[in-house]
C-alpha cells in the first residue's frame, strides 16, 4: 500500500464535503457535518487498517510510527471537533458550515502531511496549510470579538511563520539541502549556520504550541473565536506543533541537544509557571483553560526538552490524554455559552441541578486536567514527570507536582461553581444539549475515563514509537 | 473457561454491574431492577468463585499480571490477580455472603424508594468488585487502592439513610477512624518499597527472609488492619455503622470487609511473622479487644450492638491467632465466623423487620410468632457460642489451642468464650422466650421466603463448614491438617456451657426482671456507659487535636500565612505586571515574539 493513501484519502473526502455542500439546500446543511466527521472517523479506521508505513518522494514523506500515531491524534481530534461544532454552526452560521466543515478537514489534511514531512519546504507547506483555515475558522462568528481574536491569531501566527520560514532558511543555507537528513550531516560537520537556524526556528514553533512568551495570543483569541472551535484549536494545532518540533528537533538534530535541550527546558518551566499562576485570577472559564492550557504544553514541552525515548513517549501518549480532556471541557464551555451567551464562572454556578449529566462530565474533564487519579491526564502528568526524574530533572518534578496543586486550585474554583452554588437568577432549568454535543461529550468521557482505567495499551504504543525513532 | 478468564470475570462483572446500575438512569431509577440485576451478578460471581476454588484445590495456581501503567522497558504499575488455597476460599465466602445478603435486601428493603434503592445496589455491587480486586492483588499498590474503594464503599452504606443525622455522623466517623489507619497504612507501604523497590508481595515476602523489616514499619502497617478489622482502640467506628441498613452490617462490618485486616494479616504473614515484637503486640491487642468487646456486648441492649461489638470480639481472636502464629486457626475462624455472624445478623434484621425495633427489652416471646427466625438465631448463638456441632466450636477451639503457650493470653481467651456464650445466649433468651414486653413484640411477623430463604442456607454453612477444618487446611496450606480434642477445647466448652446456662437463670422467664443488668455486671456497665474510649477521643480532640491545632493556627497565622502572603503578594503582583503585559493589543504580543526570539538567539549564541 502506498505511504500518501491516508493523506489521499483525508484529501477526497474533503472534495466529497465541498460537493455535497453544493448538493445541499442552502436551509438544511447539517449533513455536511456527517460526512465530514464520519470522513474522518474512516480515514482513522483506514490507519489501522491499511498497511501505509514507508517513504514517498524520495524520504521527503515518511510514515513511520510516528507519524502514524501523530496522525490518529487528528484524525480523531478532527472527527471530534466536527462533532462539537456540528450544532453550533448550524445554529450560529447555517449558510456558511460547509466552510466551516471543510476548512477545519483542510487543517486536518495540513497536520497529517505535517506529521509526515522530513523536508524543509514540504514542512513550510503543510504548515501554511493547517494554520491559514484556523485563521478563517476563528472569524467565523462575524462578531467584533470573533474578527478581533482571528486578527490576533493572524498577525502573530503570520510574523511566527515568517520566523520558522527564516530559521529553516538558515538551516537550508546550512545543509545546501532541503532534506531534513542533509541538516543533521551539516550539524554533524559543525557548520556555525545550524545554531542560529535551530534557534530561530524553535521561536517560530514555540507560538504554534503557545509557550512563554509566545503565549498571548492563545487567551485573546480562545475567548473571542467561536468555542466548537477551540476545542479544536486548543489540541490539534498543537500537537502539529509537537509533531513538528519532534521531525526537526528530536529526529534531524539529537546531536544539537546541548544547544537547544536546555532552551525548551527554562521554556517548559517558564510556561508552566506563568500558564499556572495567571490562571488562578481567571473569571471567565475559556480564558482559565486557556492560561490553563498554556501551563499544560509547558509539561508537555518537558517530554522534548528530556530528549529520551521515555520523555518523548510519554508526551505522545499525554497527547491522547489531552485531546479528550480538553476537547470534552471546551464542549461543556461551548453548550454553556449557547445556552446562556457567556462562558463567565457565574454561568456554570449550579450546573449539577440543571443538568447532572453534563456537571458530572465536566467534573471528569477537570480532574484529568488537574492529574487527579485515576482519569487520563493523571496518568499523563505521572509519565512526563516520572520520565523527568528518570533524566535527572528532580527539581523539576517538585516545581511539577507543586503547580499541579496550584492547577488543582483553579480548576476545583469551576467544580465548586458547578456543584456547590445555586444557578444565577435567570438561568434555572435544563440546559439545552443536541445530540450530536451529547454524543461529543459521552465520547470524551469515556476517553477520558477509558485511558485512565487502562493505559497501558496506549502508552505502549506510544513508547514503541518514540523508541523506533530515538533509537 | 480458563481459570485466569474466571478470575478476571470474578473482579470485573460487579464492577461492570455497578456501571450499569449506577450510570444508567433508566436502570438506577428502578430499584428493584437494580437489585435484581445485581444479585444475579453476584450470583454468577458466586458460581465461578465455586470453580475457582474447586481447581484451587486441585492444586492450581494462578499469577497473572497485567501492565497497567509501562514506562520505558519497565512497568510503573500494574494490576494483578492471583488464585491460590488462600484467595480461593475468601472469593467464595465474599460472592457467597454477598449474594445472600443482597438477596435479602430485595425483600428486606422493599419499601424503600425505588431510587435510593438503585444507589443502594450500586454500591453494594461496587463494594463486591472492590473485596474481590482486593482479594486476588498481587502487588500492594493494587490492595491499597481496593482498600481505600472498601472503606469508601462502607462510607456510603452506613450513610445510606443520609436524611438521619446519626446515620451521617456514623458515616463520618467510620471514614475518619479508617483514614486514619489507611495514612498508616500507605506510610507503611511507601518504607516497604522504599526498602526493598518493590510492590509485589511475593518478592516482598522473599526479601524479609533475608533482612527483615522493622517493628516499627510492621505496626503501622498494622495500623491499617487495626482500623479496617476494628481493633482497640480504632474499633469506634464499628458500633456506630450499626446505623446502616442492617444487611449492610451483615456483609460488610460482620462477614467481609472487617476481615479484609485479618485477611492481609494471613496473607502477609511472612511479613508480620518477620518481625517477632510486632508479631506478640500483635497478639496482645487482639486478645485484649477481644476481652474489652465481649464485656462490653454483654450490657448492650441494642441487638445489633450486641452483635457489632461480638464482631469487634471474635475479630479480636483471630488477630490474636495470627499474633500467636496461628493463620490457620485464623483464617478458619474468619470463614467460619462470616457465615454464622452474617447468618445473627440477617436474623437480626428479620426480627427487626417484625418487630420494628432494636431493642432486646422490647422484645421477648418472638419464639411464637418467629419460630424459623427463632430456630435460625439459634443456630447462630450455638455456632458463636461454639458449642461441639456447629462450625464455631471447631474454629475457636483452633484459635484457643494456638494461645496455649502464652498462660494470660489463654486465660483470657477462655474467659472471652464464657463471655461470648453469656451475651449471645442472653440476646436469645431476652427476644424469643418469655412474654412480649411492647406491642411491636406482640404483634411480630415471620419474615418472607427471599429473607428467610438466604438465612436457612447460611445456617446450613453454619453448621458444616466445621467439619472442613482438616480439606480447608490442606487446600491454604497454612498448617498442618488434624483436628483434635484438647484440654482447651474441653474448658471452652464448659464454659460455654456456663454462660449460656448464666443467660438463662439472669435473663430467662423465670428471672425477676429479665432485661436488668445483673449485679456482678454492674461495673462493666457503668463503664461502658461512661464511654471511656469515646471520652478519650473526645478528650484527645479537644486537648490534644485543638492545642495542635491552636500551635498550628498561630504558626499558619503568623509564619506560614506571613511568607504565603509575601508568595501571593508576588504573584498578584506578578500577575498583575504580567497582565499589564497582556494588553490586547496585537502589536505588543508580536513585540512579545520578538522578546522571545532575541532571548533565545542569544541564548544560541552563548550557550551554542
Amino acid at each position: 500500500m502506498m505511504p500518501l493513501a491516508l493523506d489521499i484519502l483525508l484529501a477526497c473526502i474533503l472534495l466529497l464535503v465541498f460537493v455535497v455542500d453544493l448538493l445541499l439546500p442552502a436551509e438544511d446543511k447539517r449533513g455536511i457535518a456527517v460526512v465530514a466527521c464520519a470522513g474522518a472517523l474512516i480515514t482513522l479506521a483506514a490507519s489501522f487498517v491499511l498497511d501505509v508505513q514507508g517513504t514517498a518522494f524520495g524520504g521527503a514523506f515518511v510514515n513511520d510510527a510516528v507519524a502514524l500515531y501523530l496522525k490518529r491524534v487528528f484524525l480523531a481530534a478532527g472527527a471530534l471537533g466536527v462533532l462539537i461544532g456540528m450544532d453550533h454552526a448550524d445554529r450560529f452560521f447555517p449558510r456558511r458550515q460547509g466552510e466551516y466543515h471543510l476548512l477545519v478537514l483542510s487543517s486536518l489534511l495540513g497536520m497529517t502531511l505535517l506529521a509526515s514531512a522530513r523536508e524543509l519546504i514540504f514542512i513550510v507547506v503543510s504548515f501554511e496549510l493547517m494554520s491559514m483555515p484556523l485563521y478563517v475558522l476563528a472569524a467565523m462568528r462575524k462578531s467584533e470579538r470573533s474578527a478581533e481574536a482571528a486578527l490576533k491569531l493572524y498577525l502573530v501566527g503570520a510574523v511566527s511563520s515568517v520566523v520558522t520560514l527564516y530559521g529553516l532558511s538558515l538551516l537550508f543555507a546550512a545543509a545546501g539541502t532541503t532534506m531534513l537528513s542533509g541538516v543533521t550531516a551539516a550539524a554533524k560537520a559543525g557548520n556555525p549556520m545550524v545554531v542560529p537556524g535551530l534557534v530561530i526556528t524553535l521561536a517560530g514553533l514555540g507560538f504554534k504550541i503557545g509557550v512563554v512568551p509566545f503565549h498571548m495570543w492563545v487567551p485573546d483569541t480562545y475567548e473571542g473565536a467561536p468555542t466548537p472551535f477551540v476545542a479544536f484549536l486548543s489540541v490539534a494545532p498543537k500537537a502539529a506543533g509537537f509533531a513538528a518540533l519532534i521531525r526537526i528537533f528530536i529526529e534531524a538534530l539529537p546531536g544539537q541537544k546541548a544547544t537547544w535541550a536546555p532552551a525548551v527546558i527554562v521554556m517548559c518551566v517558564i510556561t508552566m509557571v506563568v500558564g499556572n499562576v495567571l490562571a488562578i485570577p481567571q473569571t471567565s472559564v475559556k480564558r482559565l483553560l486557556a492560561y490553563s492550557g498554556i501551563g499544560q504544553m509547558g509539561t508537555m514541552l518537558l517530554g522534548i526538552g528530556l530528549v529520551t525515548p521515555d520523555g518523548l513517549g510519554m508526551l505522545l501518549f499525554y497527547l491522547v490524554a489531552y485531546l479528550f480532556t480538553n476537547m470534552g471541557a471546551f464542549a461543556v464551555a461551548s453548550v454553556i455559552e449557547d445556552a446562556s451567551g457567556s462562558d463567565h464562572l457565574d454561568a456554570f454556578k449550579g450546573l449539577s441541578r440543571r443538568n447532572p449529566g453534563l456537571a458530572m462530565a465536566m467534573l471528569l474533564f477537570l480532574l484529568s486536567l488537574g492529574g487527579i487519579p485515576f482519569v487520563a491526564g493523571f496518568w499523563a502528568k505521572v509519565g512526563v514527570f516520572v520520565a523527568a526524574y528518570r533524566a535527572g530533572y528532580v527539581w523539576i518534578v517538585v516545581l511539577g507536582a507543586v503547580l499541579a496543586v496550584v492547577s488543582v486550585f483553579y480548576y476545583m474554583r469551576v467544580a465548586r461553581s458547578i456543584y456547590m452554588e445555586r444557578p444565577v437568577a435567570g438561568t434555572e432549568g435544563r440546559v439545552p444539549m443536541a445530540l450530536s454535543m451529547k454524543a461529543a461529550v459521552t465520547v470524551a468521557c469515556v476517553g477520558v475515563v477509558g485511558v485512565g482505567l487502562y493505559p497501558a495499551p496506549f502508552v505502549e504504543t506510544a513508547l514503541a514509537a518514540a523508541r523506533a525513532l530515538m533509537g | 473457561m480458563k481459570s485466569q478468564a474466571l478470575l478476571l470475570l470474578v473482579v470485573v462483572l460487579p464492577a461492570l454491574c455497578a456501571g450499569v446500575t449506577g450510570l444508567i438512569p433508566y436502570v438506577r431509577r428502578r430499584g428493584m431492577l437494580a437489585g435484581t440485576l445485581s444479585s444475579l451478578t453476584v450470583l454468577a460471581t458466586l458460581v465461578m468463585s465455586l470453580v475457582l476454588l474447586g481447581r484451587a484445590n486441585g492444586g492450581e495456581k494462578v499469577i497473572v499480571n497485567v501492565q497497567w501503567m509501562p514506562e520505558a522497558g519497565k512497568t510503573l504499575a500494574e494490576f494483578g490477580l492471583r488464585l491460590d488455597g488462600i484467595s480461593a476460599p475468601m472469593l467464595v465466602v465474599v460472592s457467597l455472603v454477598a449474594a445472600m445478603v443482597q438477596i435479602y435486601s430485595l425483600s428486606y428493603l422493599h419499601e424503600e424508594p425505588s431510587e435510593s434503592l438503585g444507589r443502594y445496589f450500586t454500591w453494594h455491587s461496587l463494594f463486591v468488585f472492590s473485596m474481590q480486586a482486593l482479594v486476588v492483588s498481587t502487588n500492594l499498590m493494587q490492595l491499597f487502592g481496593a482498600w481505600e474503594l472498601v472503606g469508601l464503599c462502607s462510607y456510603l452504606l452506613i450513610g445510606y439513610w443520609w436524611a438521619k443525622p446519626s446515620a451521617g455522623k456514623a458515616a463520618v466517623k467510620a471514614f475518619w477512624v479508617n483514614k486514619f489507619g489507611d495514612a498508616a497504612f500507605l506510610i507503611a507501604i511507601i518504607l516497604f518499597h522504599a526498602q526493598y523497590k518493590t510492590w509485589d508481595i511475593d518478592a516482598l515476602e522473599n526479601q524479609v527472609r533475608v533482612t527483615p523489616p522493622g517493628a516499627l514499619v510492621v505496626l503501622l502497617l498494622f495500623m491499617g488492619v487495626m482500623s479496617k478489622s476494628a481493633q482497640f482502640p480504632l474499633h469506634v467506628w464499628l458500633p456506630d455503622a450499626m446505623e446502616g441498613p442492617t444487611p449492610v452490617s451483615a456483609l460488610l462490618h460482620a462477614a467481609t470487609m472487617v476481615a479484609a485486616g485479618v485477611y492481609l494479616l494471613v496473607r502477609f504473614f511472612p511479613v508480620f511473622a518477620a518481625n517477632a515484637d510486632a508479631l506478640t503486640v500483635i497478639m496482645y491487642i487482639g486478645i485484649f479487644t477481644a476481652l474489652f468487646a465481649a464485656l462490653t456486648a454483654t450490657v448492650q441492649t441494642d441487638v445489633k450492638k450486641v452483635l457489632a461489638y461480638s464482631t469487634c470480639s471474635q475479630l479480636g481472636y483471630m488477630v490474636a491467632a495470627v499474633g500467636a502464629g496461628g493463620k490457620l486457626a485464623a483464617y478458619f475462624h474468619l470463614t467460619t465466623h462470616a457465615f454464622f455472624k452474617a447468618l445473627l445478623f440477617l436474623a437480626a434484621g428479620s426480627i427487626i423487620h417484625g418487630v420494628h425495633s432494636n431493642e432486646l427489652p422490647a422484645m421477648g416471646g418472638l419464639w411464637k410468632k418467629m419460630k424459623l427466625t427463632t430456630v435460625l438465631f439459634g443456630i447462630g448463638v450455638l455456632a458463636i457460642a461454639g458449642i461441639p456441632g456447629f462450625s464455631g466450636f471447631f474454629s475457636k477451639d483452633l484459635v484457643l489451642e494456638q494461645l496455649e503457650h502464652h498462660t494470660v493470653v489463654w486465660v483470657v481467651g477462655l474467659l472471652t468464650a464464657g463471655l461470648t456464650a453469656y451475651y449471645m445466649g442472653k440476646a436469645f433468651v431476652l427476644a424469643f422466650a418469655g412474654e412480649a414486653r411492647s406491642d411491636g413484640a406482640a404483634h411480630a411477623h415471620e419474615s418472607g421466603l427471599l429473607m428467610t430463604g438466604p438465612m436457612v442456607l447460611l445456617a446450613v454453612l453454619a453448621v458444616v463448614a466445621g467439619f472442613f477444618a482438616n480439606p480447608f487446611a490442606r487446600l491454604t496450606h497454612l498448617a498442618e491438617p488434624g483436628f483434635h480434642l484438647t484440654t482447651t477445647g474441653i474448658l471452652a466448652l464448659v464454659l460455654a456451657l456456663g454462660g449460656l446456662g448464666a443467660a438463662w437463670l439472669f435473663h430467662g422467664p423465670r428471672a425477676k426482671d429479665p432485661a436488668a443488668v445483673p449485679g456482678f455486671l454492674a461495673p462493666v456497665d457503668a463503664l461502658v456507659k461512661a464511654g471511656l474510649v469515646d471520652r478519650f477521643y473526645e478528650w484527645s480532640y479537644r486537648v490534644v487535636m485543638l492545642g495542635l491545632a491552636k500551635i498550628i493556627g498561630w504558626v499558619d497565622r503568623y509564619l506560614v500565612d506571613g511568607v504565603m502572603n509575601l508568595f501571593g503578594w508576588v504573584a498578584l503582583e506578578g500577575g498583575a505586571a504580567l497582565r499589564v503585559v497582556q494588553t490586547g493589543r496585537a502589536p505588543d504580543y508580536v513585540f512579545a515574539v520578538v522578546v522571545g526570539l532575541v532571548a533565545l538567539m542569544a541564548w544560541g549564541y552563548v550557550g551554542g
